[in-house]
């Protein structure tokens, strides 16, 4: 922990008694109202926090995940490179493509095999699209969180239309299981380009309605800006990633700063805002959906028109001995790999690095001397996908 | 690299954009598909798989077909799903078949089944298809269990809805 | 699919069918008539055009055509009928019930949504009879520790608050179940009980998620009912008067939402305060305390006290047509009469009918406005809520009470009219 971290934690400190509240002291525990936040609640999903508070002020929280642990990084040991497939998309369903994109690039630098061009493009398709998905699903959430109950309906709506999409695409709804090491399962169907074009440039005018009705909403606004600052330093220090990361003014993605497959080749900018507080975090992913729209454009534009999509491997690949470690960027930041092989067909070791796991941890310090009614607007904006963090 | 900056709108406008935002859409399509009576229309016939170019052909993943005529016994789908849902069990068939000396099949359990199709891409001799069919609730686990003969029927699906966009918005149909 | 028991004998079936026909007529003779008889013994029986209208002759004057108008009209008017079917509870209950309905429908277009669609062959019409058969036959829940006769009896009391707010509201001319004096008061006075039923409810439930709820209940009500009652004030200024009829017509030749917009906005602001509905559903914030102090709530006792919740609706929607959209008032376009050239005794009167239909149109139009926010807003919080309560909206009331009060020593206006 460097120095200006716990400066600035002293700094929380103060404030937090400045606004007349005691440090929580075993003396004092009586006070203060012990609630505890999930898993039974409605505003916490598979998981658990109890908070204390002291009047209205949270001067206490203590963040327990682990309620949906399966062992994945286990079970990988167990199973082949190819049947690790359709339980490693479990933890996200909704993010499947993306969970799966970075096994399939370590497994495919431990195998030692190239994805044909055609492929890495349906690849990148596919994960633009699943990131919509994703965060339409995390917008929804958000906008019940805060009683708003049209920006519920609306993106849960909208989302149908990236599912389309997607189930014509891979097959599936949810749980594509459409990357694989070596490429992608099958080729786009036929006519997918121009449904794909129609919707995406659909979609880009419900943004507007959504900024209109929401973002731009002066009851929003007041419930969220200027709530619970992560500091740039703080937020770098505690190690948070994604959009939780650039709502505190570091512009870091994965796709620009360690371009993976064609994302070297697509001319995008990397979103994000410097107010630090609950709204940037709110809007940071808004804005990457509109990115992702012209992504996906691209994408389209620069796909080769035929080729192969999927390197023939045999069924039962084994890797040479050694280790690799790939990251993407998913919905919720970096999700990595690192993946040793011991030269047989099974993985020896699988360890998965999600961005909910790392953001979890800004909770307790952004909760602290805040008011309850702030918590699910807090809660929600740190991006947490309670099933993926517990693997 | 870009920081993006909202701008801030007054109160009065905010609230008043977001009443003319939402009254608009008093007149939009709605969304919804009506399930039990209208049913999505699935691209292609199915997930199938081509092994000699080892590339898969896009269609919906549902419940398998079983094509007798083909299937060897050879017992790669029970191993790849071995790993992965311990569907499928090879299961004695009383039919004679030149190709599958040992006469076992494939039967397949959809309590278990996660629907990859690995083991739709694990046959090599164009026995084992996907179809659009996706209706399989029942009243008991028994039922769910889908013997080779029920595999080989093919399902009826009747899924016509198409989502539609035009100025009014997207709506099913 | 419903299928006989194995056992099953028809004749078994009619068996009982008679048994139970039996009991019940054995019963009915022996006990019910006798009872019947010995209460209508000490009960002052009515009269109507001289006669006493014992049982025997209320029938036959229900089966001569020509006798049955006096007889309606004298049930019309008794002050029974009144508080417990037309001003009343049952006029309410039946503008709750199409309410409730409403605004799933309109919520769910605005959502892009079918909304109730099954129940009932046109868009889900009668889902609202489907849920309320599914709350009455659920089970009650009453959490372990809970204040029990307190957790019993106060849906019951929320319901009988609401219930007797409706009977203060005129509709039409001379029908108002109770016409008094300082109607405006008693309504007021009214609606401060209900921040007490709801903490009382929350504090016997025993737990803590209601607890945070019935405090947050009483905080917001409590901050927002001086800026309610300032901007009423205003009007009373204008009219001269706290008897709700006397508002009404005090506006015969303008509505007061002309000269007291801003009360108008501070009143609409603070009923939807009131009425704890979005964006001010705070005690009822169900992301942060569970379902605030509704969260023990189980069964009919859930049922009741949304019932409560849509009457009080009523009411203050109506309440703001009386006081600012000139309640009854409008243009007559019912015909004097429906038959033409019939002389006898009539029921219906064209100026209480078209009363009624105006009041309704603007109580249903100021309904509509009422569930506008819930699909545009999010929820506040409670700090700003405190703020908006305290220094905006009774400023802003202030405000337009000295306007008035100008206008009336300037000589502008004088309560009743323009000079």
């Amino acid at each position: 922990m460097t120095n200006e971290f716990s400066e600035s934690l002293e700094k929380k400190l103060e404030e937090t008694t400045k606004l007349g509240l005691e440090v929580v002291k075993e003396a004092a525990e009586d006070r203060l109202m012990k609630l505890s936040v999930g898993p039974q609640h409605p505003g916490s999903g598979h998981f658990r926090f109890t908070i204390k508070v002291d009047g209205d002020y949270i001067v206490y929280c203590d963040p327990d995940p682990g309620y949906v642990h399966r062992g994945e990084e286990k079970m990988c040991e167990y199973r082949n490179f190819i049947q690790n497939i359709p339980h490693l998309e479990r933890p996200v369903i909704h993010d499947s493509t993306n969970i799966t994109y970075s096994y399939s690039l370590a497994v495919e630098e431990l195998l030692g095999i190239d994805v044909p061009r055609r492929g890495q493009f349906i690849r990148a398709i596919a994960s633009e699209l699943n990131r919509q998905v994703y965060t339409l699903y995390w917008l929804a959430i958000y906008g019940i969180f805060l009683g708003h109950s049209t920006m519920f309906m609306w993106p849960a709506g909208d989302r149908e239309l990236f599912i389309d999409l997607l189930t014509a695409l891979t097959g599936a709804r949810v749980t594509h299981a459409f990357n694989i090491p070596g490429g992608v399962r099958n080729d786009i169907p036929d006519g997918f380009k121009e449904k794909c074009l129609e919707y995406v440039n659909y979609f880009e005018k419900r943004l507007k309605e959504y900024e209109n009705i929401f973002y731009n909403n002066p009851l929003f606004r007041q419930r969220t800006e200027n709530v619970g600052i992560l500091t740039k330093d703080d937020a770098i220090n505690l190690g948070v990633t994604g959009s939780v990361l650039r709502a505190s003014g570091v512009a870091y993605d994965v796709r620009k700063v360690e371009p993976y497959d064609v994302y070297n080749e697509i001319d995008f900018k990397v979103q994000y805002m410097k107010t630090c507080d609950s709204f940037a975090r709110a809007y940071v992913p808004f804005l990457d959906m509109r990115e992702s729209c012209h992504i996906i454009r691209q994408l389209l534009d620069k796909m080769p028109e035929s080729g192969e999509v999927r390197m023939k491997l045999q069924s039962n690949p084994k890797g040479v001995p050694g280790e690799a470690y790939k990251r993407v960027e998913s919905g919720r930041g970096a999700l990595s790999y690192y993946i040793v092989s011991d030269g047989s067909s099974r993985p020896y070791r699988v360890k998965i690095s999600v961005g909910s796991f790392r953001n979890i941890l800004a909770l307790p310090h952004l909760l602290v001397g805040s008011r309850l009614g702030d918590m699910p607007s807090i809660y929600w904006a740190l991006n947490y996908w309670p099933v993926e963090a517990d693997r | 690299m870009s920081s993006s900056i909202i701008k801030k709108t007054s109160t009065a406008t905010g609230f008043i954009k977001a009443i003319e935002s939402g009254s608009k859409h008093l007149i939009m399509k709605r969304f919804t598909l009506r399930f039990p009576e209208q049913k999505l229309k699935f691209v292609g016939d199915g997930y199938q798989f081509d092994p000699k170019r080892g590339v898969g052909i896009a269609g919906s993943r549902g419940r398998h077909i079983l094509f007798h005529e083909k299937c060897t016994g050879c017992q790669l789908c029970a191993i790849t799903c071995e790993g992965i849902a311990e569907a499928i069990e090879m299961v004695k068939v009383n039919e004679k078949w030149k190709q599958n000396k040992k006469s076992i099949m494939p039967q397949i359990d959809y309590g278990k089944c996660v629907f990859c199709g690995l083991c739709v891409d694990a046959c090599p001799f164009y026995a084992l298809y996907m179809t659009d069919d996706f209706e399989l609730s029942s009243f008991t686990k028994e039922h769910l269990i889908y013997t080779p003969a029920q595999l080989a029927v093919k399902p009826k699906y009747d899924g016509t809805v198409e989502v539609k966009i035009d100025e009014r918005g997207a709506s099913h149909g | 699919m419903a299928t006989a028991p194995k056992d099953f004998r028809f004749g078994n079936f009619v068996g009982s069918l008679v048994w139970l026909i039996f009991w019940i007529i054995v019963i009915v003779s022996l006990v019910g008539l006798p009872l019947i008889f010995i209460i209508l013994f000490y009960i002052p029986l009515p009269y109507s055009n001289g006669e006493v209208i014992t049982p025997y002759l209320f029938l036959s004057m229900i089966v001569d055509p020509t006798r049955t108008v006096p007889i309606i009209k004298f049930i019309i008017h008794t002050d029974f009928f009144r508080a417990a079917v037309f001003p009343g509870f049952a006029f309410a209950a039946m503008i709750a019930a199409t309410t409730i309905f409403v605004e799933r429908k309109f919520l769910a277009k605005m959502q892009l949504r079918t909304g109730p669609l099954y129940a009932g062959k046109i868009e889900g019409i009668l889902q609202l009879i489907a849920d309320g058969l599914k709350l009455i036959s659920k089970e009650i829940i009453a959490p372990s520790g809970a204040d029990k006769p307190i957790f019993w009896s106060t849906p019951v009391i929320f319901v009988a608050t609401a219930a007797a707010l409706t009977v203060l509201i005129p509709v039409a001319p001379g029908w108002v179940g109770a016409d008094l004096d300082v109607g405006l008061l008693a309504i007021f006075a009214i609606l401060g009980f209900f921040p007490l039923i709801a903490l009382l409810f929350s504090w016997s439930s025993n737990s803590k998620y209601p607890f945070i709820g019935g405090l947050r209940a009483l905080h917001q009500m409590i901050a927002f009912e001086i800026p309610f009652i300032l901007s009423a004030l205003s009007i009373v200024l204008l009219s001269g008067s706290l008897n709700l009829t006397d508002i009404v017509e005090s506006q015969y030749s303008f509505w007061f939402f002309i000269i007291a917009p801003l009360s108008a906005f501070v009143f609409y602001i603070s009923s939807l305060a009131e009425l704890e509905r979005v964006p001010f559903d705070l005690p009822e914030a169900e992301s942060e305390i569970v379902a605030g102090w509704l969260t023990e709530t189980s069964g009919m006792i859930y049922g009741l006290i949304q019932l409560g919740t849509y009457l009080k609706l009523y009411v203050l929607a109506a309440l703001f047509v009386i006081l600012f959209l000139g309640g009854w008032m409008g243009p007559q376009i019912f015909p004097q009469e429906i038959i033409p050239g019939y002389t006898g005794e009539k029921i219906y009167n064209a100026t209480v009918v078209n009363g009624i239909f105006w009041f309704t149109l603007k109580t249903f139009g100021m309904i509509m406005l009422i569930l506008l926010p819930r699909g545009i807003n999010p929820r506040i919080r409670i700090d700003i809520l405190l703020h908006t309560g305290w220094y905006k909206l009774i400023v802003l009331s202030f405000i337009n009470m000295f306007i008035v009060l100008a206008m009336i020593y300037g000589g502008v206006i004088t309560p009743g009219g323009l000079q």
